[in-house]
């Protein structure tokens, strides 16, 4: 029985991940490492990049199902609103090369046709063979999974198997700012995973049991996820849809998403202890700059401020 | 537009086993499955093993009157407007009532007066927009555009075979909701023509969605919606999201001439159901209006 087929069959399998993603935040955890590698562009180069920014990890995915997660949200190709195919391609590439066996899945929150969107914002042209490796999530096969220590008013949710099948669930996402969430990350990502044949576009049930609240919850399944995050290029202002293009150069790893976001603020100088889904889930110490491993590029080398709208200005982060 | 059987037979060639419809392959779901009924009797066709299509979609009718979009979902969603648009005597009269007073039964948070209140009570002022309801997609959620779309049509659909005044406010309401949530473009997305204060750009698919769900509407108070409508259709990304513009646009007689055919491939079942059911409105009968 795998570890995703018990978590669904066996309630007490699913208290004791909460269990798990509880004491993740205990103070004598070792610091989660986070790595941050720079990239300038789009290019031939991140193939190589990514199997330097794998390697950092020591990923054992030999003979593993990994799935990748990126953040597909509309069709135009020449916005920073995607993650950029180039990316998940490279990623794909750098995983196959580790012995995993590779597939792509995404469940967009607003527009239907997930394979038209991939078509149109470069999938398609850019990873050969895109549709044999692809689930639109959205209409995937899917089970009730009850949540383990929900802090929203959801009890369970539907979810696909294909992420539930999957040996490591890779989010993807580009780095944004959300209007309504703050930044939109690797957790948030994961909205993406909630079908909408079930709930609908967009997934409504999240934002009524809080935004916040259901991204911990989110988190709560897939505490231990790898999270690698697009900031070559990504987008400021009213994010995550109507922003500007904010170049930053870097891609931001870890398997610890809390951190991993956490770091991601910091760079875009946004204040990780502001943002609610991010002390819900790590709690202040989960986020501290302590009890986070800066692997390559120190964040205060890459940080370039976000443009924030009005209603997140508070958001900013200030240095003493 | 010619009706071109080799859509059908993609549709037919998709049928699973249990005679429901996936929506590319895998298990059967009610979206796809009624949408490919929906195809067959669009071209005055019956449906492949139709009994067992229409026992599947049977039993994904729950005790309460809705329908589920799975058999494995506990949970009546809706998908019931979308099964209330076949003829009652494809389901059956019962069921098909069952599900009509699940629909007139079923509304949004955002519209009830218990969510106005706290709002007054939170912000000092009541929320923007109408107390209008449409219909949310999963039971005790906001309405958003295509739900409510998709409660009109089939409103509509048993108002014309025996009109009520309850139908008719109902249907009059969430229009209302409908021209609320049009955006500053003149069309419609998911339905959040605003947010904290910028306006947000429209659809294609919603924007068709609602322009066939306004069918009727006086033409001035969709003053910008048909152009826009036009140009979606010229720069066509998705084949459902043609359909429904060609479906919306011929609801007001606002077709385009020269305008493109479909350009852009069939993935899903529903997208091939929808652009059959395009060109059959084309040809003169529109199962949603008709």
């Amino acid at each position: 029985m795998k570890r995703r087929d018990f978590l669904i069959k066996c309630p007490l399998g699913a208290a004791a991940l909460g269990l798990a993603a509880c004491s993740r935040t205990a103070a004598l955890r070792p610091p989660a490492p986070v790595h941050i590698a720079r990239a300038g562009a789009y290019s031939e180069d991140l193939y190589d990049t990514m199997r330097r920014v794998l390697a950092q990890h020591k990923l054992n995915v030999r003979g593993r199902r990994v799935l990748l997660k990126p953040n597909l949200v509309e069709f135009e190709p020449e916005s920073a609103i995607n993650t950029h195919p180039k990316l998940v391609h490279a990623t794909l590439e750098a995983f196959r090369e580790l012995g995993a066996s590779v597939a792509i899945a995404e469940g967009p929150g607003h527009r239907r046709g997930t394979l038209d969107l991939a078509d149109a914002a470069g999938y398609f042209e850019t990873i050969p063979s895109f549709e044999d490796i692809f689930t639109d999530l959205n209409l995937d096969e899917v089970s009730r999974v009850r949540l383990p220590r929900p802090v929203s008013h959801l009890r369970s949710l539907y979810l696909p198997h294909t992420v539930l099948g999957s040996d490591l669930l890779v989010s993807m996402p580009k780095m944004k700012t959300h209007h309504w969430a703050g930044a939109t990350l690797a957790m948030k990502n994961l909205f993406g995973i909630v079908p909408g044949g079930i709930y609908g576009w967009p997934k409504n049930v999240l934002h009524w049991a809080g935004i916040h609240e259901s991204i911990a919850d989110l988190h709560s399944l897939f505490p231990r996820h790898f999270a690698i995050v697009d900031g070559i290029v990504g987008m400021e202002g009213n994010g995550p849809i109507q922003g500007r293009p904010k170049p930053v150069g870097v891609i931001v790893s870890g398997h610890d998403p809390v951190a991993v976001d956490a770091t991601c603020c910091r760079i875009m100088q946004i204040e990780p202890s502001r943002i609610g889904y991010l002390t819900l889930a790590g709690g202040l110490e989960g986020i501290s700059e302590e009890n986070i491993r800066q692997i390559g590029e120190k964040p205060d080398s890459v940080a370039t401020p976000f443009e924030l709208i009005m209603e997140l200005r508070e958001l900013r982060r200030v240095r003493a | 537009m010619e009706l071109d059987s080799g859509i059908l037979q993609n549709i037919r060639a998709a049928q699973n086993p249990d005679g429901g419809w996936p929506y590319r392959k895998g298990g059967s779901w009610t979206e796809p499955t009624v949408y490919a009924l929906l195809a067959h009797q669009a071209i005055r066709r019956s449906a492949p093993r139709g009994s067992e299509a229409v026992a599947w979609l049977s039993a994904a009718q729950r005790r309460d009157g809705g329908w589920t979009p799975r058999h494995s979902v506990d949970e009546s969603t809706w998908v019931t407007a979308l099964v209330a648009l076949l003829p009652p005597e494809t389901i059956g009269g019962r069921r098909h009532a069952r599900a009509m007073e699940w629909l007139l039964g079923e509304g949004a948070m955002d519209s009830s007066p218990m969510f106005r209140l706290r709002a007054l009570l939170r912000d000092g002022k009541l929320p923007d927009g109408p107390a209008a309801s449409g219909w949310p997609w999963f039971p005790g959620t906001a309405a958003w555009v295509t739900p409510t779309c998709l409660g009109i049509l089939a409103l509509k659909k048993c108002y014309w075979r025996r009109p009520s005044t309850d139908l008719r406010e109902r249907i009059d309401e969430a229009r209302t909701f409908l021209l609320s949530r049009r955006c500053a473009d003149g069309g419609w997305n998911h339905g959040s023509a605003r947010a904290l204060g910028y306006n947000s750009d429209s659809y294609p698919e919603t924007t068709g969605q609602a322009l066939l769900a306004l069918a009727g509407t006086d033409p001035a108070k969709l003053e910008g919606s048909f152009s826009l409508a036009q140009r979606f259709l010229w720069e066509q990304r998705s084949s459902g999201g043609a359909a429904w513009l060609r479906l919306g646009l011929l609801a007001h007689q606002q077709i385009p001439a020269g305008a493109p055919l479909f350009t852009m491939p069939c993935r899903t079942v529903p997208d091939t159901a929808l652009t059959l059911l395009a060109a059959a409105a084309e040809q003169g009968y529109n199962v949603f209006l008709d």
